[in-house]
Protein backbone atom coordinates (compact mmCIF):
# COMPACT_ATOMS: atom_id res chain seq x y z
CA UNK A 1 0.00 0.00 0.00
CA UNK A 2 1.10 4.00 -0.97
CA UNK A 3 0.20 6.34 1.99
CA UNK A 4 -2.66 8.56 0.77
CA UNK A 5 -1.17 11.98 -0.41
CA UNK A 6 -3.10 14.77 -2.06
CA UNK A 7 -3.84 15.48 -5.57
CA UNK A 8 -5.51 18.75 -5.91
CA UNK A 9 -9.22 17.92 -4.19
CA UNK A 10 -8.86 14.64 -3.61
CA UNK A 11 -7.01 12.42 -1.42
CA UNK A 12 -5.52 9.14 -3.25
CA UNK A 13 -3.75 6.27 -2.15
CA UNK A 14 -2.28 2.65 -3.76
CA UNK A 15 -4.35 -0.65 -2.07
CA UNK A 16 -3.08 -3.93 -3.25
CA UNK A 17 -6.15 -5.94 -4.23
CA UNK A 18 -5.80 -7.90 -0.56
CA UNK A 19 -5.44 -5.33 1.36
CA UNK A 20 -8.23 -3.68 -0.12
CA UNK A 21 -10.40 -6.44 0.32
CA UNK A 22 -9.48 -7.27 3.88
CA UNK A 23 -10.14 -3.24 4.70
CA UNK A 24 -13.83 -4.10 3.09
CA UNK A 25 -14.17 -7.20 4.85
CA UNK A 26 -13.46 -5.09 8.78
CA UNK A 27 -15.67 -2.34 7.62
CA UNK A 28 -18.40 -4.99 6.91
CA UNK A 29 -18.12 -6.52 10.32
CA UNK A 30 -18.37 -3.27 12.13
CA UNK A 31 -21.66 -2.93 10.24
CA UNK A 32 -22.69 -6.20 11.25
CA UNK A 33 -21.27 -5.46 14.90
CA UNK A 34 -23.33 -2.68 15.19
CA UNK A 35 -26.81 -3.97 12.70
CA UNK A 36 -27.09 -6.76 15.90
CA UNK A 37 -25.68 -4.98 18.59
CA UNK A 38 -29.02 -5.84 20.89
CA UNK A 39 -27.47 -9.18 21.14
CA UNK A 40 -24.19 -7.78 22.19
CA UNK A 41 -24.81 -5.08 24.71
CA UNK A 42 -21.99 -6.06 26.94
CA UNK A 43 -19.47 -6.05 23.78
CA UNK A 44 -16.49 -4.20 25.09
CA UNK A 45 -16.00 -3.46 21.10
CA UNK A 46 -19.68 -2.05 21.37
CA UNK A 47 -19.14 -0.45 24.42
CA UNK A 48 -16.63 1.93 23.00
CA UNK A 49 -18.16 2.73 19.67
CA UNK A 50 -20.98 3.31 21.65
CA UNK A 51 -19.71 4.87 24.97
CA UNK A 52 -21.21 5.38 28.73
CA UNK A 53 -21.84 9.67 28.53
CA UNK A 54 -21.95 9.45 31.66
CA UNK A 55 -19.63 7.45 33.69
CA UNK A 56 -20.69 7.64 37.19
CA UNK A 57 -24.47 7.63 36.10
CA UNK A 58 -26.10 4.62 34.90
CA UNK A 59 -29.29 5.59 34.54
CA UNK A 60 -28.29 8.95 32.56
CA UNK A 61 -25.99 6.56 30.26
CA UNK A 62 -28.64 4.57 29.37
CA UNK A 63 -31.25 6.66 28.08
CA UNK A 64 -28.42 9.32 26.85
CA UNK A 65 -28.00 5.83 24.76
CA UNK A 66 -31.51 5.47 24.19
CA UNK A 67 -32.06 9.16 22.35
CA UNK A 68 -28.36 8.31 20.44
CA UNK A 69 -27.13 4.90 19.85
CA UNK A 70 -29.70 4.55 16.36
CA UNK A 71 -28.51 7.92 14.83
CA UNK A 72 -24.84 7.02 15.95
CA UNK A 73 -24.50 3.51 14.62
CA UNK A 74 -26.19 4.40 11.68
CA UNK A 75 -23.81 6.93 10.96
CA UNK A 76 -20.76 4.70 11.84
CA UNK A 77 -22.32 2.17 9.36
CA UNK A 78 -23.15 4.54 6.51
CA UNK A 79 -19.24 5.89 6.84
CA UNK A 80 -18.29 1.97 6.63
CA UNK A 81 -20.10 1.46 3.59
CA UNK A 82 -18.35 4.54 2.25
CA UNK A 83 -15.44 2.37 2.65
CA UNK A 84 -16.81 -0.88 1.04
CA UNK A 85 -17.75 1.62 -2.02
CA UNK A 86 -14.64 3.59 -2.57
CA UNK A 87 -12.43 0.10 -2.26
CA UNK A 88 -14.90 -2.44 -4.16
CA UNK A 89 -12.57 -1.92 -7.68
CA UNK A 90 -9.38 -2.19 -6.12
CA UNK A 91 -10.62 -5.51 -4.24
CA UNK A 92 -11.88 -6.96 -7.30
CA UNK A 93 -8.79 -5.97 -9.37
CA UNK A 94 -5.95 -8.28 -10.04
CA UNK A 95 -3.08 -5.65 -9.65
CA UNK A 96 -2.25 -2.99 -7.18
CA UNK A 97 -4.81 0.14 -8.23
CA UNK A 98 -5.36 3.71 -7.14
CA UNK A 99 -8.49 4.56 -4.84
CA UNK A 100 -9.88 7.98 -4.71
CA UNK A 101 -11.58 9.49 -2.05
CA UNK A 102 -12.86 13.29 -2.04
CA UNK A 103 -13.08 14.98 0.80
CA UNK A 104 -16.21 14.64 1.81
CA UNK A 105 -15.55 10.87 1.70
CA UNK A 106 -12.09 11.05 3.75
CA UNK A 107 -14.28 12.11 6.63
CA UNK A 108 -16.36 9.21 6.44
CA UNK A 109 -12.74 6.70 6.37
CA UNK A 110 -11.18 8.85 9.22
CA UNK A 111 -14.32 8.25 11.22
CA UNK A 112 -15.13 4.39 9.98
CA UNK A 113 -10.63 3.68 10.56
CA UNK A 114 -10.96 4.67 14.00
CA UNK A 115 -14.63 2.64 15.02
CA UNK A 116 -12.17 -0.48 12.70
CA UNK A 117 -9.41 0.43 15.23
CA UNK A 118 -11.31 0.55 18.44
CA UNK A 119 -13.07 -2.85 17.40
CA UNK A 120 -9.42 -4.72 16.77
CA UNK A 121 -8.08 -2.96 20.17
CA UNK A 122 -10.80 -4.50 21.80
CA UNK A 123 -10.35 -7.39 20.33
CA UNK A 124 -6.82 -7.30 21.26
CA UNK A 125 -6.94 -6.42 24.64
CA UNK A 126 -5.36 -3.16 24.11
CA UNK A 127 -6.43 -0.57 26.93
CA UNK A 128 -3.65 1.66 27.85
CA UNK A 129 -0.80 3.36 26.11
CA UNK A 130 1.81 1.04 26.73
CA UNK A 131 -0.42 -2.38 25.71
CA UNK A 132 1.19 -3.55 22.48
CA UNK A 133 -1.88 -6.36 22.17
CA UNK A 134 -1.29 -10.05 23.06
CA UNK A 135 -2.22 -13.28 21.30
CA UNK A 136 -2.69 -12.85 17.64
CA UNK A 137 0.36 -11.21 16.22
CA UNK A 138 -1.51 -10.93 12.12
CA UNK A 139 -4.29 -9.28 14.11
CA UNK A 140 -1.46 -6.84 15.46
CA UNK A 141 0.06 -6.20 12.28
CA UNK A 142 -3.23 -5.16 10.85
CA UNK A 143 -4.02 -2.96 13.35
CA UNK A 144 -0.77 -1.52 13.22
CA UNK A 145 -1.42 -1.35 9.78
CA UNK A 146 -4.60 0.53 9.61
CA UNK A 147 -2.95 3.58 12.06
CA UNK A 148 -0.72 3.85 8.88
CA UNK A 149 -3.59 3.89 6.29
CA UNK A 150 -5.24 6.48 9.17
CA UNK A 151 -2.28 8.66 10.08
CA UNK A 152 -1.28 9.46 6.60
CA UNK A 153 -5.18 10.20 5.45
CA UNK A 154 -5.10 12.76 8.61
CA UNK A 155 -1.77 13.84 7.42
CA UNK A 156 -3.01 15.29 3.61
CA UNK A 157 -6.19 16.69 5.47
CA UNK A 158 -4.55 18.31 8.21
CA UNK A 159 -2.84 20.84 6.65
CA UNK B 1 -36.88 39.27 54.36
CA UNK B 2 -38.28 36.45 51.95
CA UNK B 3 -37.43 38.32 48.89
CA UNK B 4 -33.74 38.37 49.76
CA UNK B 5 -33.91 34.62 50.47
CA UNK B 6 -35.46 33.96 47.67
CA UNK B 7 -33.15 35.98 45.22
CA UNK B 8 -30.80 33.86 47.11
CA UNK B 9 -31.85 30.76 45.75
CA UNK B 10 -32.47 31.80 42.76
CA UNK B 11 -28.87 33.00 42.05
CA UNK B 12 -27.58 29.38 44.15
CA UNK B 13 -30.02 27.34 41.67
CA UNK B 14 -28.29 29.16 38.65
CA UNK B 15 -24.70 28.76 39.70
CA UNK B 16 -25.63 25.00 40.69
CA UNK B 17 -27.35 24.04 37.27
CA UNK B 18 -24.59 25.78 35.31
CA UNK B 19 -22.27 24.47 33.81
CA UNK B 20 -21.63 21.36 32.25
CA UNK B 21 -18.42 20.41 30.73
CA UNK B 22 -17.32 17.96 27.92
CA UNK B 23 -14.37 15.77 28.83
CA UNK B 24 -12.44 13.89 26.30
CA UNK B 25 -10.39 10.74 28.04
CA UNK B 26 -7.14 9.77 26.78
CA UNK B 27 -7.46 6.22 24.71
CA UNK B 28 -4.81 3.92 23.46
CA UNK B 29 -6.16 3.77 19.92
CA UNK B 30 -6.86 7.41 18.75
CA UNK B 31 -3.63 8.72 16.91
CA UNK B 32 -2.25 12.04 18.08
CA UNK B 33 -2.90 14.01 14.40
CA UNK B 34 -6.03 12.58 14.41
CA UNK B 35 -7.29 13.95 17.59
CA UNK B 36 -5.71 17.36 16.86
CA UNK B 37 -7.67 16.81 13.40
CA UNK B 38 -11.27 16.68 15.20
CA UNK B 39 -10.47 19.33 18.10
CA UNK B 40 -9.79 21.66 14.90
CA UNK B 41 -12.79 21.00 12.63
CA UNK B 42 -15.23 20.48 15.04
CA UNK B 43 -14.92 22.71 18.09
CA UNK B 44 -13.00 25.32 15.32
CA UNK B 45 -9.83 25.37 17.34
CA UNK B 46 -6.48 27.14 16.19
CA UNK B 47 -3.83 24.83 15.76
CA UNK B 48 -2.28 25.49 19.06
CA UNK B 49 -4.93 25.31 20.90
CA UNK B 50 -6.20 21.56 19.44
CA UNK B 51 -2.49 20.49 20.09
CA UNK B 52 -2.33 21.52 23.66
CA UNK B 53 -5.62 20.04 23.77
CA UNK B 54 -4.47 17.01 22.36
CA UNK B 55 -1.51 17.11 24.12
CA UNK B 56 -3.42 17.51 27.42
CA UNK B 57 -5.57 14.15 26.69
CA UNK B 58 -2.41 12.28 26.04
CA UNK B 59 -0.31 13.50 29.13
CA UNK B 60 -3.34 14.23 31.69
CA UNK B 61 -5.17 11.52 30.81
CA UNK B 62 -8.00 14.02 30.08
CA UNK B 63 -9.08 17.86 28.70
CA UNK B 64 -12.28 19.50 29.06
CA UNK B 65 -12.83 20.81 25.72
CA UNK B 66 -15.95 22.52 26.31
CA UNK B 67 -18.65 24.08 28.70
CA UNK B 68 -22.07 24.98 28.74
CA UNK B 69 -25.55 23.57 29.05
CA UNK B 70 -26.07 20.07 29.60
CA UNK B 71 -27.95 19.53 26.10
CA UNK B 72 -25.12 21.55 24.73
CA UNK B 73 -22.57 19.33 25.71
CA UNK B 74 -25.03 16.37 25.51
CA UNK B 75 -24.90 17.03 21.70
CA UNK B 76 -20.64 17.43 21.53
CA UNK B 77 -20.72 14.28 23.53
CA UNK B 78 -22.06 12.68 20.88
CA UNK B 79 -20.47 14.39 18.21
CA UNK B 80 -17.14 13.12 19.98
CA UNK B 81 -18.49 9.70 19.67
CA UNK B 82 -19.27 10.01 15.64
CA UNK B 83 -15.74 11.16 15.82
CA UNK B 84 -15.04 7.40 18.16
CA UNK B 85 -13.58 9.59 20.91
CA UNK B 86 -13.74 8.84 24.52
CA UNK B 87 -16.40 11.49 25.45
CA UNK B 88 -18.19 12.39 28.41
CA UNK B 89 -20.38 14.83 30.47
CA UNK B 90 -20.30 16.37 34.06
CA UNK B 91 -21.07 19.13 35.99
CA UNK B 92 -18.56 21.52 36.08
CA UNK B 93 -16.60 20.94 38.93
CA UNK B 94 -17.24 17.52 39.55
Amino acid sequence: MKAFRRSRHQFVAVFDPDEAGTLSILASQVIALLDDRGSHDSDPALLRLLPDAYPDDAEASAEFRRFTADDLASRKASNARRIVADLATAAGASSATTVKVDAQAAEAWLRSLTDIRLTIAARLGIETDDDLGSGDSALVDLYDWLGFVQGSLVDCLDR
Amino acid sequence: MSDVLEQTELIESTVLDSPWVTIVWNDPVNLMNYVSWVFRSYFGFSRAEANVRMLQVHHDGRSVVATGSREEMERHVEAMHDFGLWATLAKAGE
